[in-house]
């Protein structure tokens, strides 16, 4: 099968007020599927250039992206835009949950744009609601809720489609290292059980020592990559 | 979905969504009243112009109104009135004698207009008893008496009192004079009318033309103003003779009638007046709250919202505001009008409009006051929103990431 992620010296050069910055300088990477993978790196070693990147979300300058097997520069616009909501799963530092919409309304947000019947959508945010510890909580607005519930949320939306990855760009660094602990496990967790793929970024020492998988960034390259056995 | 954000973003700014509708609604009521009050400056021209003068509806001869003679006369005018009396909505009716003539009063003399009125109709119709301004009103037997308009008088230095020699051409050919008395004065509040017009009693009047109980015209009054087609159209049936013609005020006034619809540029400014302010009102609260949303729609479309979805999101909520305007602009715009239209504002200066004079104008509730706000709202509300609904729709996905 497919690796989840493929890519083929990914260049991204940032154009930012005249002096172009080098944000990727040619990264070489394949992930397999089920992996549980920490990328790590100093402060602009482009970490969230490269998750854009492989999520669609931003254009490689040169080099090539393959996502579940798709070659991503030659998908536009629309079809893109359902890739991404079909294939990837998105967790972000910030939470990012819409505000206006209850715990339910953010879960099933997706499974709406997939046009998933509604009783089986119920279904489905009930049953992953209660995987991530937060049964009963669904009519719950997101202000109403702690950082580490939300994030808890917003992981339950980023998997209740079921896409092949889940991309979560500095999940725990706006939680406590306890609740952020907590949250790695049930992410490993749900990782072993589903056979989804997670990739996430952090600077987290306590995060990395959950991760199989550790790809270490500097300056737009990748300096080591190594895998460990738990 | 997409409704539901849109609806639930309306009350997370509430002062700024407050002050967005603050904007339509004034613009609304503001325009509403503009509208309000030159529909009621304009039925007020229109129905005073029509009342105190022409009637609502005239009936001739086929023919007269484009070429007025002396010999397309109707007759037996007593039963067609009659007729006309039982057509619904029809208040009150008054037949009139016209022809050109001679008038002299001492060694002056002038071109005048003979108008024989029914005199008893006439005050019913027309009010003609509040157009004497001096003198007295004919009685109800002809008794050779004369009543000149107020400009007329003033040319022949006649008064109350004095004679008025009158030489015509009667419908038999022959050279016709007499004599009468000048029992009043009359001022119609149209200089042009009252330059020319000497009224007689309307058997006088067929005397001295020797019409034989037959007159010329006969005007119509209605109870409401805007039903004049209707009964126009129902008084054609009743009489139903086609040696007859009857005709609304649109057509028998062709000319006023154009320039009343050429005036009405009250609902362009109105219009106006709501763009405007809309538009500074509303763009820049949007613009404010698609900024501070950047990182919220980047989120929906990293997770496959479409950018047309998104638009929507920007454009329906501001459609919502301006709908939520539109009902409170609407229940201020009619209360206001309705107010206006009971109580009217003092001009300062009196003003005159086609010859009539006004002291104190009007509003009218009328729909157009209320429809034309609406949708001004509404389309412009829209069209401001396009722009930041745009923006918005463009925001890159990767803006999701970034922390801050
Ligand atoms: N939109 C942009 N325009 C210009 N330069 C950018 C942009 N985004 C990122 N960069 C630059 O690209 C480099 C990599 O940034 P990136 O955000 O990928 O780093 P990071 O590893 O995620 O850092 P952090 O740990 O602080 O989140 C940095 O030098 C950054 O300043
Ligand atoms: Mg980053």
């Amino acid at each position: 099968m497919a690796p989840v992620i493929a890519t083929e010296e990914v260049t991204k050069v940032y154009s930012g007020d005249g002096v172009p910055v080098h944000a990727l300088r040619g990264i070489d990477l394949i992930i397999e599927r089920g992996e549980f993978t920490a990328l790590v790196g100093p402060s602009g070693s482009g970490k969230t250039t490269f998750l854009n990147i492989i999520s669609g979300l931003d254009t490689p300058t040169d080099g090539k992206v393959w996502l579940n097997g798709k070659f991503l520069s030659r998908m536009g616009g629309n079809a893109l835009s359902d890739f991404r909501r079909d294939n990837i799963g998105f967790v972000f530092q910030a939470y990012n949950l819409i505000p206006v919409l209850t715990v339910e309304e953010n879960i099933e947000y997706i499974m709406l744009l997939q046009k998933v019947p509604k009783s089986e959508r119920h279904e489905r945010v009930l049953a992953i609601l209660e995987e991530v510890g937060l049964s009963g909580m669904a009519s719950r607005n997101p202000p109403q809720l702690s950082g580490g519930q939300q994030q808890r949320v917003a992981i339950a939306r980023a998997m209740v489609s079921q896409p092949a990855i889940i991309l979560a760009d500095e999940p725990t660094a706006n939680l406590d290292s306890k609740i952020g602990a907590d949250l790695l496990d049930m992410m490993y967790r749900l990782n072993t059980q589903t056979g989804m793929t997670f990739i996430f970024s952090t600077h987290d020492p306590m995060v990395m020592a959950r991760a199989r998988r550790l790809i270490m960034l500097k300056d737009g390259q990748i300096e080591r990559d190594e895998v460990r056995s738990p | 979905m997409m409704l539901k954000i849109a609806f639930r973003n309306i009350f997370r700014q509430k002062r700024r969504t407050v002050l967005t509708a603050l904007a339509m609604i004034v613009g609304f009521t503001l325009s509403s009243v503009f509208i309000g009050w030159s529909d009621g400056a304009y039925s007020d021209i229109i129905s005073m112009f029509t009342r105190n003068r022409i009637g609502h509806i005239q009936v001739h001869h086929t023919g007269y109104l484009d070429k007025p003679s002396l010999y397309d006369v109707i007759d037996s005018y007593e039963s067609i009135g009659e007729k006309i009396a039982g057509v619904e909505g029809v208040e009150a009716w008054t037949p009139r004698i016209y022809s050109a003539g001679l008038g002299s009063v001492g060694d002056k003399t002038m071109g005048v207009q003979i108008i024989g009125v029914d005199v008893g109709r006439e005050v019913r119709a027309t009010r003609f008893d509040q157009k004497i301004t001096s003198g007295a009103i004919f009685s109800e037997t002809a008794a050779r008496e004369a009543i000149l308009g107020v400009g007329l008088a003033r040319i022949l230095k006649a008064d109350v009192g004095g004679k008025i020699v009158l030489v015509t051409q009667g419908t038999d050919g022959a050279i016709a004079n007499d004599l009468y008395t000048i029992i009043g004065i009359a001022e119609s509040g149209d200089k042009a009318t009252d330059r020319m017009a000497c009224y007689l009693h309307i058997d006088d009047a067929q005397d001295l033309l020797v019409l034989d109980g037959r007159v010329h015209e006969i005007a119509v009054l209605v109870e409401v103003l805007d039903r004049v087609p209707k009964i126009t159209a129902a008084i054609e049936i009743q009489i139903d003779d086609t040696t007859l013609e009857v005709s609304p005020w649109q057509v028998v006034a062709k000319s006023f009638y154009r320039a009343m619809q050429a005036d009405r540029q009250g609902d362009l400014i109105g219009r106006m007046i709501i763009m405007l302010i809309v538009a500074i009102g509303v763009l820049n609260t949007v613009l404010m709250s698609v900024l501070e949303r950047t990182r919220e729609y980047g989120v929906l479309k990293a997770m496959g919202t479409k950018p047309r979805q998104i638009f929507g999101v920007v454009v329906i909520e501001v459609a919502f505001i301006a709908l939520g305007s539109i009902v409170i602009g609407a229940l201020f715009g009619a209360s206001l009008n309705y107010l206006l239209s009971i109580y009217g504002i003092s001009l300062p200066q009196e003003f005159s409009y086609g010859g009539i004079v006004f002291q104190t104008m009007y509003a009218a509730v009328t729909v157009r006051s209320l429809a034309i706000p609406a949708v001004t709202v509404l389309v412009s509300a829209i069209l401001v929103s396009l722009f930041p609904a745009i923006r918005a729709a463009r925001i890159a996905p990767a803006a999701a990431m970034r922390a801050h």
